[in-house]
C-alpha cells in the first residue's frame, strides 16, 4: 500500500521528465504550416525561367535592393535615435508631465503608418497641400517647405509610426537596470555622461537591438507608405507585379530575395546579440534616481511634445476633423454608410472577425510551440521555435504571393474566401504570439504542476486548473498582440481578399487612393480607436499605464 | 593631525534624511579609521549603515556633516566631490558587473588612461589575486556567485583605490560558500593592506571580518571598538542583545553590588540608590545544578553537538539560558538551581546604558 502510493507520485515526474511524442509531433505540424509558404517563395524564384532572372538582374533588382536597404536604415537609425531619447527621457528623468508621456509616447502604434502618411501628405503635399496653401495666403507669395514625396518623406512617416517599438523595448530596458550597475561606473572614475555611453547604452543593447530589428522588418514589408509617397522598395515593386502586371514570376523572384534580406538581418541580430545576454535576474533590484534636467527642461518638454503632435496629436485631430465634415456632408455621409451593395457595418464586422480568428489561432497554433521549447529544451524544440518566428520576416506581400499560388494549385475550394486572408495573418503575426506564449510558460514554475498532481488532479485536469489560469494572461497578451497587427495589415489583405470583401484598413485604402478624405476619415478613426484598445491593454500589462 | 599624518578617513556629524521619511537614515554618526584597517558596520537592516557607506562613496548627499579622506575634504556644507573623483573603491551587494563587458573588461573599467600594456598587466595581477586567470574572457552571466563576487572584488581593488567599501558583499552566496570565500577575501585585503569599511547585518560577520566594529541602530552609531570590547563591553543594552544573544536579568543596585534573582553580583555599580538596572547574562555566564528546592526548572533542551544549551525558566518568570557539556543530559521539567558563574565582570545596563562591568 505504501510503496505502491509512492511509486504513483513519482510517476508525473518520469512523465514530464520525458517529451511526449504528441507535443512534438503538434508542433513539428504547425513547424511545417509555417515553413511550406517560406519554402515555396524559394522554390518558385530559383525555378524561374532564366530571361526573368536576367531581366531583373539588368534593370530594376539593384535600384530596389537600394532603394529598400537605404529606407530602412535611414528609419531604423531614426528610429533608434527618436525611441530611445524618449524612453529615457520619459523613464529616468524629471521630464515635466513625465507621467502622462509615458504611455502616450507608445499610442502611435495604434496607426498604421499609411493612414499617418494620408494625413501628413494632404497637409504638407506640395500643391495643394493644406499647409503650403495656408502659408501662402500669410505671405502672399509660395514658401517653400520640405515635401513628404519621395525618400525623406517615407523615411519620417515611418520613423514616426515604428519608433514605438524602439521605445517600447529599451523603455522597458531602462526599467529593469539595476541602479547599482551606474553607481559602480561611477565609483569607477566615469562622469555620468560618460556612464550612460559606456554602461548604460551597452547594457540595453539587447533591448535596442530587439527594437531596431523590429523596425528594420517593419520597413521591408511595408507597402501602403511608399505606394503613397510613391518610393519604390521590394514590397511595393511584387505589389505591382502581383496586382498589375501580373508577372508572378518576377514576383517570385523579387520576393525571393525579398524574403532573403529580411532572414539575414534577423540572423544578424541573432549574431549581433552573441554570447553578452544581459538577462541578469538577481535580489535587491532598486530604481535608478531621476536624473534632474536642469535648464535642459523645457527643450526636452518640447522635443516630445513635437514627436507626439507629428505622430498621434495631429493625424487623430486631422481624422476627428475630417470624420465631422463627412458627417455633416449628406453626400459624403450617405457614401460612408453605404458604397454599392456593402455598408458600414460590414467593414467593421470583416474586420473584426478576421483579426480575431487570426488572433485565436495564433495563439492556439503557438501553445505546442511554447511547451516543447520551455519545458522540453533541446535543439529541436529549439529549431522549432527559431523556425516559427521566421514569419516576421516574410512580408504581407509575399504571403499573399505565396498562398495566391499554393492554394491556386493545391486548395482550390478556399481561394477567394476570406479564410485565405486569415491564414495569411496567422503566418505573418504567428512569431508575436509564440513570444508571447513561450515568455508566459516560462514564468510559470514546473512545480505548482507538479503541487497539483501531488494533490490528486491528473495531467487534464491540472492543465484546466492550474496551468491554463496562469498562462491566460500571457497569451491574450499574445492574441491581442496578433490582433493589433492583423487590424492593420493591407497588402495581404489587398491581395487575397475575394471580390467585395472590405475590410476597415482596406476601405481606408481604396478611398484614400481616390481621393476621398473626408470619406475615409471615419473608418480610418474607427480603425485606429480598434487597435488602441488592445494596445492599452499590452501597455496595462507592461505597467506603463498606472 | 598636527603631525600631518592623517586618518585614512574621518567622519564628523554625518546626518541625512531622506525625503517625507520619518527618522534620519543616518543621524550625526562620526568615526574615523586608520590606514590597513578593517571597520565593520553593522546593525538590523534599515539602520543606516548602507547609507553611511553611500554617503562615503558619493552616491548620496548628505544633509550636514564632513568626510574627509587622507586629509582632503570629499563631502562639506561647501563642497561635494562627485563619485568619479574620490578614489574610493565599492564593491556592490549585487555586484553590479557590468553585463556587456567580460571578466577582463570589467576589472580594466576603472583604469583608464593607462597603456594597454600596463592595463593588461594590471588586469591579470588582480585576476590572479583571486585565482580567476582562466575565466578573464568569460562573460558575467557565465560565472557562478562566488566567481562574481570575486571579480566585482578584484574591479574595485585594481585602480588602487584609498579606501575600499563593501556593501553587503557576502549576502547573495550560499552559507557554505560565504564562509570560504570571506576567509579568501580577508586574506587578500589583509594581504595588500587594504583600507576597508565593510557593510553586514551579520553578527558573526562582523566579529570574523573586523578589525573594528560600528554598531548602528535607527541611524545612529550606538558603539565602536575591537570585536572583544563590542562582545564583552557592551556600551548600551541594544549592542548586547545584538551582538550577543545575551538574557537580561532585572537586578536591583545594593551597597555590595547588584541583586538578582540568581543571588547576588558583586561587583561595583556606578548607579547610586536602590534602581532597577539589567544585568546581561550569556549562556556561558550561567550554570546551574539539580536541586529540589531550586530557583527555577528546566524548559527546554538544545542539542548542540559539542554542548547542549539549557533554557531555564526562573520562578520569577525571567528565562536564562546555560550551557552545559554534551554528555550531561537532564530531563526537561526538572528542579534546578541557577547561578552566575561568570569568572569576569559582567555588564551592568540602566535604562539601556552600561554602569557597569566590561
Amino acid at each position: 500500500m505504501q510503496l505502491t502510493q509512492i511509486t504513483r507520485l513519482t510517476l508525473p515526474r518520469w512523465n514530464s521528465a520525458r517529451t511526449s511524442p504528441r507535443l512534438i509531433f503538434a508542433a513539428g505540424l504547425v513547424a511545417l504550416f509555417v515553413a511550406v509558404p517560406l519554402v515555396y517563395i524559394f522554390i518558385r524564384a530559383l525555378a524561374a525561367e532564366p530571361e526573368a532572372w536576367q531581366r531583373l538582374l539588368q534593370t530594376r533588382l539593384w535600384k530596389l535592393l537600394g532603394n529598400t536597404l537605404a529606407l530602412a536604415l535611414a528609419v531604423t537609425g531614426g528610429a533608434l535615435a527618436t525611441g530611445v531619447s524618449l524612453a529615457w527621457l520619459a523613464e529616468r528623468t524629471d521630464l515635466p508631465g513625465r507621467g502622462i508621456f509615458r504611455g502616450i509616447l507608445a499610442l502611435p502604434l495604434a496607426i498604421p503608418a499609411y493612414i499617418g502618411g494620408i494625413v501628413h501628405l494632404t497637409l504638407l503635399r506640395p500643391s495643394g497641400g493644406f499647409i503650403p496653401q495656408a502659408l501662402e495666403a500669410i505671405f502672399g507669395q509660395p514658401v517653400p517647405l520640405p515635401s513628404p514625396i519621395g525618400f525623406w518623406g517615407a523615411a519620417f512617416i515611418l520613423t514616426l509610426f515604428t519608433y514605438p517599438y524602439v521605445y517600447l523595448l529599451s523603455g522597458a530596458a531602462f526599467r529593469r537596470l539595476h541602479a547599482s550597475l551606474e553607481e559602480a561606473a561611477r565609483t569607477l572614475g566615469r562622469t555620468p555622461w560618460q556612464t550612460l555611453w559606456q554602461v548604460t547604452l551597452p547594457a540595453l543593447r539587447p533591448g535596442l537591438m530587439a527594437g531596431a530589428l523590429l523596425v528594420a522588418l517593419d520597413v521591408l514589408a511595408e507597402y501602403g507608405t511608399v505606394a503613397l509617397l510613391r518610393y519604390e522598395t521590394f514590397s511595393s515593386a511584387i505589389f505591382i507585379q502581383l496586382s498589375g502586371r501580373y508577372d508572378r514570376a518576377a514576383a517570385s523572384i523579387l520576393s525571393g530575395v525579398l524574403v532573403s534580406l529580411a532572414i539575414f538581418i534577423l540572423w544578424a541580430e541573432l549574431r549581433l546579440q552573441g554570447r553578452a545576454r544581459f538577462t541578469q535576474v538577481e535580489s535587491n533590484w532598486r530604481p535608478a534616481p531621476l536624473a534632474s534636467l536642469g535648464k535642459w527642461r523645457l527643450p526636452a518638454f518640447t522635443l516630445v511634445l513635437l514627436v507626439i503632435s507629428a505622430s498621434l496629436l495631429v493625424p487623430m485631430a486631422v481624422l476627428v476633423i475630417w470624420s465631422v465634415r463627412s458627417f455633416l456632408d449628406p453626400q459624403a455621409l450617405a457614401a460612408v454608410f453605404r458604397t454599392g451593395t456593402v455598408g458600414f457595418g460590414s467593414f467593421v464586422w470583416n474586420s473584426l472577425w478576421t483579426s480575431s480568428l487570426a488572433a485565436a489561432a495564433a495563439v492556439a497554433l503557438s501553445l505546442p510551440i511554447a511547451l516543447l521549447s520551455i519545458r522540453h529544451p533541446g535543439r529541436i524544440s529549439q529549431f522549432i521555435s527559431r523556425f516559427c518566428q521566421v514569419g516576421y520576416a516574410i512580408p504581407g506581400v509575399v504571403i499573399a504571393l505565396s498562398l495566391v499560388l499554393l492554394v491556386n494549385r493545391t486548395m482550390p475550394f478556399l481561394y477567394a474566401t476570406p479564410f485565405v486572408v486569415v491564414i495569411a495573418y496567422v503566418l505573418r503575426h504567428m512569431p508575436q504570439a509564440v513570444r508571447s506564449s513561450e515568455s508566459a510558460f516560462s514564468q510559470l514554475s514546473p512545480s505548482l504542476e507538479e503541487a497539483a498532481r501531488n494533490l490528486g488532479r491528473t495531467s487534464v485536469q491540472t492543465f484546466f486548473q492550474v496551468t491554463l489560469p496562469l498562462v491566460a494572461p500571457g497569451l491574450l497578451a499574445g492574441g491581442a498582440l496578433v490582433f493589433l497587427t492583423s487590424l492593420k495589415e493591407l497588402p495581404a489583405t489587398l491581395l487575397l481578399r475575394p471580390a467585395g470583401f472590405d475590410t476597415l484598413a482596406v476601405r481606408v485604402w481604396i478611398w484614400a487612393v481616390d481621393g476621398f478624405y473626408m470619406q475615409a476619415a471615419p473608418a480610418a478613426l474607427f480603425l485606429v480607436l480598434a487597435a488602441a484598445l488592445p494596445l492599452s491593454f499590452l501597455l496595462r500589462r507592461e505597467q506603463i499605464f498606472r | 593631525m598636527t603631525t600631518g599624518i592623517y586618518a585614512a578617513l574621518e567622519v564628523q556629524h554625518l546626518t541625512k534624511r531622506f525625503f517625507n521619511a520619518q527618522y534620519s537614515a543616518v543621524s550625526d554618526v562620526s568615526f574615523e579609521i586608520e590606514n590597513g584597517e578593517m571597520l565593520a558596520l553593522v546593525g538590523p537592516s534599515g539602520c543606516g549603515k548602507t547609507t553611511t557607506l553611500r554617503l562615503i562613496a558619493g552616491l548620496e548627499r548628505p544633509d550636514s556633516g564632513l568626510i574627509r579622506l587622507r586629509g582632503q575634504v570629499l563631502t562639506s556644507e561647501t563642497k561635494f566631490v562627485p563619485p568619479e573623483r574620490r578614489g574610493i573603491g565599492m564593491v556592490f551587494q549585487d555586484h553590479a558587473l557590468f553585463p556587456h563587458l567580460t571578466v577582463f573588461e570589467n576589472v580594466a573599467f576603472g583604469l583608464r588612461g593607462r597603456k594597454p600594456a600596463e592595463v593588461r598587466l594590471a588586469v591579470s595581477e588582480m585576476l590572479h589575486l583571486v585565482g580567476m586567470d582562466s575565466l578573464a574572457s568569460r562573460y558575467p552571466h557565465e560565472l557562478s556567485g562566488g566567481e562574481r563576487q570575486r571579480v566585482a572584488l578584484v574591479r574595485a581593488l585594481a585602480p588602487r583605490p584609498a579606501l575600499l567599501l563593501l556593501d553587503e558583499p557576502f549576502s547573495s552566496l550560499d552559507a557554505d560558500l560565504r564562509r570560504e570565500v570571506r576567509e579568501q577575501v580577508r586574506g587578500i585585503l589583509k594581504s595588500i593592506h587594504a583600507t576597508v569599511i565593510f557593510v553586514t547585518h551579520d553578527q558573526e560577520e562582523a566579529l570574523y571580518m573586523g578589525d573594528r566594529l560600528a554598531v548602528y541602530q535607527r541611524g545612529c552609531l550606538e558603539q565602536i571598538g575591537t570585536p572583544e570590547e563590542i562582545f564583552h563591553s557592551s556600551a548600551t543594552r541594544f549592542v548586547a542583545e545584538f551582538m550577543g544573544n545575551s538574557d537580561f536579568l532585572q537586578g536591583k543596585v545594593v551597597p555590595e553590588g547588584v541583586r538578582t534573582a540568581v543571588g547576588l553580583l558583586s561587583q561595583p555599580v556606578s548607579a547610586n540608590g536602590f534602581r532597577p538596572v539589567e544585568v546581561a547574562l550569556r549562556a556561558d555566564d550561567v550554570d546551574f545544578e539539580l536541586d529540589e528546592n531550586g530557583n527555577a526548572i528546566i524548559s527546554e533542551r538544545f542539542f548542540r553537538g559539542a554542548f547542549n544549551l539549557y533554557r531555564l525558566r526562573l520562578d520569577s518568570g525571567q528565562v536564562l539560558h546555560a550551557f552545559k557539556e554534551h554528555t550531561v543530559i537532564l530531563p526537561v521539567g526538572a528542579r534546578v538551581r541557577a547561578y552566575i558563574s561568570a569568572g569576569h565582570p559582567l555588564v551592568v545596563f540602566h535604562e539601556g546604558r552600561a554602569v557597569s562591568g566590561g
